[in-house]
């Protein structure tokens, strides 16, 4: 088939009518990329999600026995019946870099930095904030511009605009957990409807339409402009002013590529999936819709890459809706007590519940021969293992989706103790075509992943 | 003769040059030699004995842990040479790192001695010579700083930045420059609100919708052709353009023209529809200046065939002038205004106070116009003085939507939009004079200060009369008098929303979920009731000037009917109907005073179904004394709190079981004790004196020997003998929100000076905001890099 035979995904999108999980036609692989003349892969892109859980887990009603294909699910993992094939139960895995060596207390800020960096935070309140490139931020940069959005962040708890986080860090930590450079945090979407609308447009499609082109000229004629400003006024600055502008560079550079390779948006075909505004006050339709937005922003290849954090670090909200009362931080540390311990299993099983949504959402759609879920990976997992003793090795880790075919899922696989969770994120870069030598305190690939 | 001479002078230049030498090493031994005297003193008679007790054992010898050995440091001389280390190890011994738990560690006494040491001699802070300002980092506006500022500038509120990502928080506040950082998704909502911004502030085509034919788009035929951007009619000629008259009603029809000037005549255009002439105009303007002319008709609704023509077409040959020889008619564009708005149909305000001056109104050009309604906008949105250069570009904008048809308004919009994405309106830059010279402090700009207080006062953009005392170089002579200006201003309201929501933590309200079973009288409007009380007696203590101590004792509050309730406090007879209004009610008699028995406080330091006189404590020490205690250890047994647990003791019973572990201990025992004090008061802080089945017992002990029976007594002894702690804990909170930076050691003086300032001025409130805006930190900077 020409490439020009291929439907647009405009006119694909006006037929979708109000249904998620409505097919992509074949004839919309690819679906437009922005590298102007890059050629189309033959293949479905392989995605990538990374969604973040706080204060690790109950471990004894996590960690399978057995190894292999037939484990049994333990009290926790039974969430994952529907998609067990589809998942693989990765256990030994750990973050070094997120114990204290010598930086004292502050492991759940730890946790969400280095979850997705492998790297150690450097310990401040605000200057010279210093982390690492995120998985995911180091593919974006790689790969990313091949989509309209080379990468997108949600969440669902908004930063905090108040207090202190985490004994001495910076609540930067613990509020992200993509960052673009050492220095330089990307922060989420926590309304789902804005989410939404960042990738869609708020809708109107007769403003679409009408004057794109114009519109695009002046947007950058106005970008053109103000860097230059910014470039005029970067010489006259000191070096940490001069990384604050380069920030504000690189923005207005990435904004720049998404009007040059603009195609018009219909969302006709999607409008009915637009979210209520607001955020919803339960977390489960709240975690949901930030679901559904990803499912949505990967199906129609908006973009590939995506992290979402269900919760903050050292996160304490209370789950009345599960009967669970107290604070998550505060039973976390359970000391085996049976009636925190059991507080401690039920929110486990609660947001592993919304990640099995997410999952079966992308099993959902169904993408040339096979799934959504089948040119994915979606990880799940948190920086820290045990929350009552604040250990970083054995994380809880699950990892679904066959990204492209070649992940052999549906095992309990158990690696080394204290083999870096750095080490599965090349694995990832590789199957995502955006190979790296090394991030974090990686050491290597991961063996007995693939088939 | 020559050698002598040389020689002669060379033996003068030696001495002179020795007995310089010689003088400064004398000088140089002299004052080292008394500071290094009273150092080692207490180095070699108190420090080391501590060090050789505690740390030596790992930390000495061939092989030391850490490769750290201490041995080495046999004079305060030789650990003053080697500061890195020094500073590590007060970050160790600060946070109880070292020595390990399980070997015998100094006692909290002896910590301090061995803290304070380091403090006083590596850190050595001299408060006589010049002070070190520090270094802010180019400070990005945060969403409430972006809505205030929008607001004042274009003069419309409607809080576009409340779609950005909350900013992050360093220091306990959301404005410091280390922590404020720019990505695309932020850079896209930019982008998005200024256009939000400049649709709602300014109408593209005020007079009505507007449509604009470029003449150059005309094919040639008999008579005319396109010339350059133009259409040249050379002969009687017509261009014609069907147009859509949407209604009934009046009609602008402009036309950009000049003439090229031939005999006795003018230039002639005539402008038709449908063939019939509206109006017959004679063309003066010539090539060096084009000009628009325009006719106001009534027009009927309709597809009409629009026209417009030269009809005195005028050729001489053989002229001997050759410019009287040939009249042309020069075409731009011509457009349609209209329907026009009828006149009842005003400007939105914003508009007109923005685009005084237009051309279809003033007769100017476009570029005289854009530049008048430009430059004193730039000018509010930079906080500075705009260079011309500057200006054209913005300019280009509104010639740019010009080129491309639309109205000059739009052209505006264009522009002022760029300003508001602007690097020079979202960051406040503030130039450093010596950029490769850390060393060299200097006061900012009077531009600088007038940003830094407006922001630091109101969280918005100075006003014009900060602008234009910055620009008369007057505004450091009427510092004083301007700050009082200020904070009688409304907008100074900042200072209790940001400064108080962030120092006391009451924006954590929002997010505060006491569990419902248990206290079901919880609601929203208990919760906002709360807040309201809290920043109400902020704001009495701030525009009354009232001492500071009163946040720690104050004998009056804010209360609502609903609050007057949840206190158990009766409120006085009034004619005030409305129960929802807050009133001011004396706390004389009862049990509360100031805000550390207010219930925002009291519920927002609570645990969901319980007090934590933990968090209590540990707030207090965090926000109220500066004295925040050491992060715990981890892989502590945290309380038992099951069922069986719960009725067998008080909670305070079971607190004082599980700190008997000796590492507890030491923290604990302040925090707890200082916690304890307000048992009286429940997760959301109702009066009580049971706690379940068991009696409250709020009194303690402080590390210091003050006893106390309850809250009232314990908050006494605060504003008596622990107010200095307190008063310096405020100044550093309020100096580092003025400055957007952490507290530094070096900031001691200054510290200490406002302190005594404020003992002089019974700790008015006004007086340490003025102290801080007089303060080096706030007046001056310096590049990053090593300090003065």
């Amino acid at each position: 088939m020409s490439s020009d035979q291929r439907i647009s995904r405009r006119t694909v999108l006006r037929g979708v009518g109000t249904a998620l999980s409505l097919p992509l036609l074949d004839a919309m692989i690819p679906t437009p990329s922005l590298a102007a003349g890059a050629k189309p892969p033959a293949k479905p892109p392989v995605r990538m999600a990374f969604v973040f859980f706080p204060i690790g887990a109950y471990m004894p009603d996590w960690t399978p026995e057995k190894l292999g294909p037939d484990y049994a699910l333990t009290p926790t993992l039974t969430e994952l019946a529907s998609i067990k094939k589809e998942t693989l139960v990765l256990s030994g895995l750990a973050h070094d870099n997120a114990r204290a060596k010598g930086d004292g207390a502050g492991d759940h800020a730890r946790c969400s930095a280095a979850f997705l960096t492998g790297a150690h935070p450097r310990k401040t309140s605000g200057k010279d904030i210093h982390l690492g490139v995120s998985v995911d931020q180091l593919a974006a940069q790689k790969i990313g511009a091949r989509t309209r959005f080379p990468s997108i962040e949600l969440g669902c708890d908004p930063n905090r605009n108040v207090g202190n986080c985490d004994s001495g860090y910076s609540c930067a930590y613990s509020s992200n957990i993509a960052w673009r450079s050492p220095t330089t945090p990307v922060p989420k979407e926590v309304k789902p409807r804005a989410a939404f609308d960042r990738l869609f447009g708020s809708g109107n499609k007769d403003e679409i339409d009408k004057g794109t082109a114009k519109r695009d000229l002046y947007d950058q004629s106005i970008l053109d402009l103000v860097s230059e400003d910014a470039r005029r006024l970067q010489r006259r600055l000191g070096r940490t002013d001069k990384r604050k502008l380069e920030e504000y560079f690189s923005s207005v550079r990435e904004i720049e590529r998404r009007i040059a390779g603009a195609e018009s948006v219909d969302i006709a075909g999607i409008q009915g999936t637009r979210p209520p505004g607001g955020i919803p006050r339960d977390f489960q339709e709240h975690a949901r819709l930030m679901c559904d937005v990803l499912t949505l922003a990967f199906q129609t290849d908006m973009s590939r890459i995506g992290t979402f954090m269900l919760a903050r670090a050292g996160n304490n909200r209370s789950y009345p809706q599960i009967g669970v009362r107290s604070g998550h931080h505060s039973q976390s540390h359970h000391r085996n007590e049976t009636n925190k311990v059991a507080d401690i299993q039920k929110i486990d099983r609660y947001h592993l519940a919304q990640f099995v949504y997410l999952v079966e959402k992308f099993k959902s759609v169904r993408e040339g021969d096979g799934t959504l879920l089948d040119n994915s990976m979606l990880l799940y997992g948190s920086g820290i293992a045990d929350g009552n003793r604040h250990s970083h090795h054995d994380l809880p880790t699950l990892l679904a989706g066959r990204g492209g075919g070649k992940i052999d899922t549906g095992r309990h696989v158990r690696y080394q103790r204290n083999t870096p969770l750095a080490n599965l994120f090349l694995n990832m870069l590789d199957l995502a075509g955006a190979s790296a030598d090394s991030i974090g305190d990686s050491t290597g690939r991961l063996k007995q992943l693939t088939v | 003769m020559l050698k002598k001479n040389i020689n002669e002078r060379g033996g003068q230049f030696f001495q002179t040059v020795v007995s310089a030498v010689f003088g400064v090493v004398i000088a140089l031994c002299g004052c080292f030699s008394d500071d290094l005297r009273a150092d080692d003193v207490l180095y070699v008679t108190k420090i080391k004995p501590l060090l050789t007790k505690y740390c030596y054992d790992c930390h000495s010898g061939d092989d030391p842990e850490g490769k750290l050995s201490l041995e080495k440091y046999s004079s305060a001389a030789v650990a003053l040479k080697d500061q890195a280390t020094w500073k590590k190890i007060h970050a160790h011994l600060k946070s109880r790192k070292m020595p390990p738990k399980d070997e015998t560690r100094p006692t909290e006494p002896e910590y301090k001695q061995i803290l304070d040491w380091i403090d006083a001699s590596l850190f050595n802070i001299d408060c006589q010579g010049d002070r070190d300002p520090g270094h802010v980092t180019l400070r990005r506006l945060n969403k409430v700083e972006y809505n205030n500022t929008v607001r004042d500038l274009v003069g419309i509120d409607f809080r576009p930045g409340d779609d950005f990502p909350n900013d992050d928080v360093g220091y306990g506040f959301d404005n410091i420059g280390d922590v404020l950082t720019t990505s695309p998704l932020l850079m896209e909502k930019y982008m998005a609100a200024a256009e939000k911004i400049v649709q709602r502030a300014i109408v593209a085509n005020p007079l009505g919708p507007t449509t604009r034919y470029q003449a150059e788009k005309f094919k040639a035929t008999s008579g005319r052709r396109p010339f350059l951007k133009m259409q040249i009619l050379f002969g009687n000629a017509e261009m014609q353009q069907q147009h859509d008259f949407k209604e009934d009603g009046e009609y602008i029809i402009a036309v950009r023209v000049f003439g090229q000037q031939a005999g006795k005549d003018l230039p002639r255009m005539s402008i038709r529809v449908d063939g019939k002439e509206l109006a017959a105009l004679d063309v003066s303007a010539t090539g060096d200046q084009p000009r628009v002319l325009r006719i106001r008709r009534k027009i009927k609704r309709g597809k009409r065939k629009l026209g417009i023509a030269f009809i005195n077409d005028f050729y001489q040959e053989g002229t001997k002038d050759r410019k009287q020889q040939d009249r042309n008619l020069m075409v731009e564009y011509f457009e349609v205004v209209g329907p026009l708005n009828p006149k009842s149909k005003e400007l939105p305000e914003a508009h007109q106070k923005i685009v005084f001056a237009s051309p279809l109104t003033t007769g100017e050009t476009s570029e005289q116009c854009a530049r008048r309604v430009l430059r004193p906008f730039a000018v509010r949105a930079f906080r500075r003085n705009v260079h011309p250069r500057e200006l054209d570009r913005l300019i280009s904008l509104v010639k740019l939507a010009e080129d491309q048809g639309d109205s000059f308004e739009r052209g505006i919009q264009l522009a002022i939009k760029t300003i508001l994405v602007s690097p020079r309106f979202l960051f406040r830059v503030e130039r450093d004079q010596f950029p490769r010279d850390s060393r060299r402090p200097h006061k900012i700009t009077e531009f600088e200060l007038a940003t830094r207080l407006s922001y630091f006062l109101w969280s918005t953009m100075p006003d014009d009369e900060l602008l234009r005392l910055a620009r008369e170089g007057a505004l450091r002579k009427n510092l004083a008098k301007q700050v009082e200006r200020m904070l009688a201003d409304s907008r100074s309201d900042s200072l209790v929303s940001n400064f108080a929501g962030q120092w006391l933590e009451i924006r954590k309200l929002e997010s505060v979920a006491p569990d419902a079973k248990q206290f079901p009288e919880f609601d929203d409007a208990l919760r906002e009731a709360m807040q309201k009380e809290t920043e109400l007696f902020f704001a009495a203590v701030l525009r009354e000037n009232r001492s500071v101590l009163d946040f720690l004792n104050g004998k009056y509050t804010f209360l609502n009917e609903r609050l007057a309730r949840h206190y158990g406090i009766q409120l006085a007879k009034s004619k005030e109907t409305d129960g929802n209004k807050f009133r001011r009610v004396s706390l004389t008699g009862t049990n509360r005073g100031g805000v550390l028995t207010q219930g925002s406080i009291l519920t927002l330091t609570s645990n969901p179904t319980r007090t934590s006189p933990v968090k209590r404590g540990k707030w207090i020490l965090e926000q109220v004394l500066g004295t925040p205690p050491p992060p715990p250890p981890p892989n502590v047994d945290p309380l038992a709190e099951d069922k069986k647990a719960v009725e067998s003791a008080s909670l305070r019973q079971r607190m004082e079981i599980h700190r008997k572990n000796a590492v507890c201990a030491s923290c604990h025992e302040q925090m707890d004790a200082i916690g304890f004090a307000f048992e009286n008061f429940d997760a959301i802080g109702r009066f009580r004196t049971m706690d379940g089945k068991f009696a409250v017992e709020a009194n303690g002990q402080l590390p210091s020997g003050e006893k106390f029976k309850n809250a009232q007594e314990f908050s006494a002894i605060l504003s008596k003998s622990k107010h200095e702690l307190f008063v310096k804990c405020l100044t550093e909170k309020l100096l580092t929100y003025a400055t957007g930076r952490g507290i530094e050691y070096y900031d001691k003086c200054t510290v200490d000076e406002i302190f005594e300032r404020m003992k002089k001025n019974d700790y008015r409130f006004v007086t340490l905001i003025h102290e801080v805006v007089k303060s080096d930190p706030f007046q001056k900077r310096r590049a990053r890099g090593p300090a003065p």
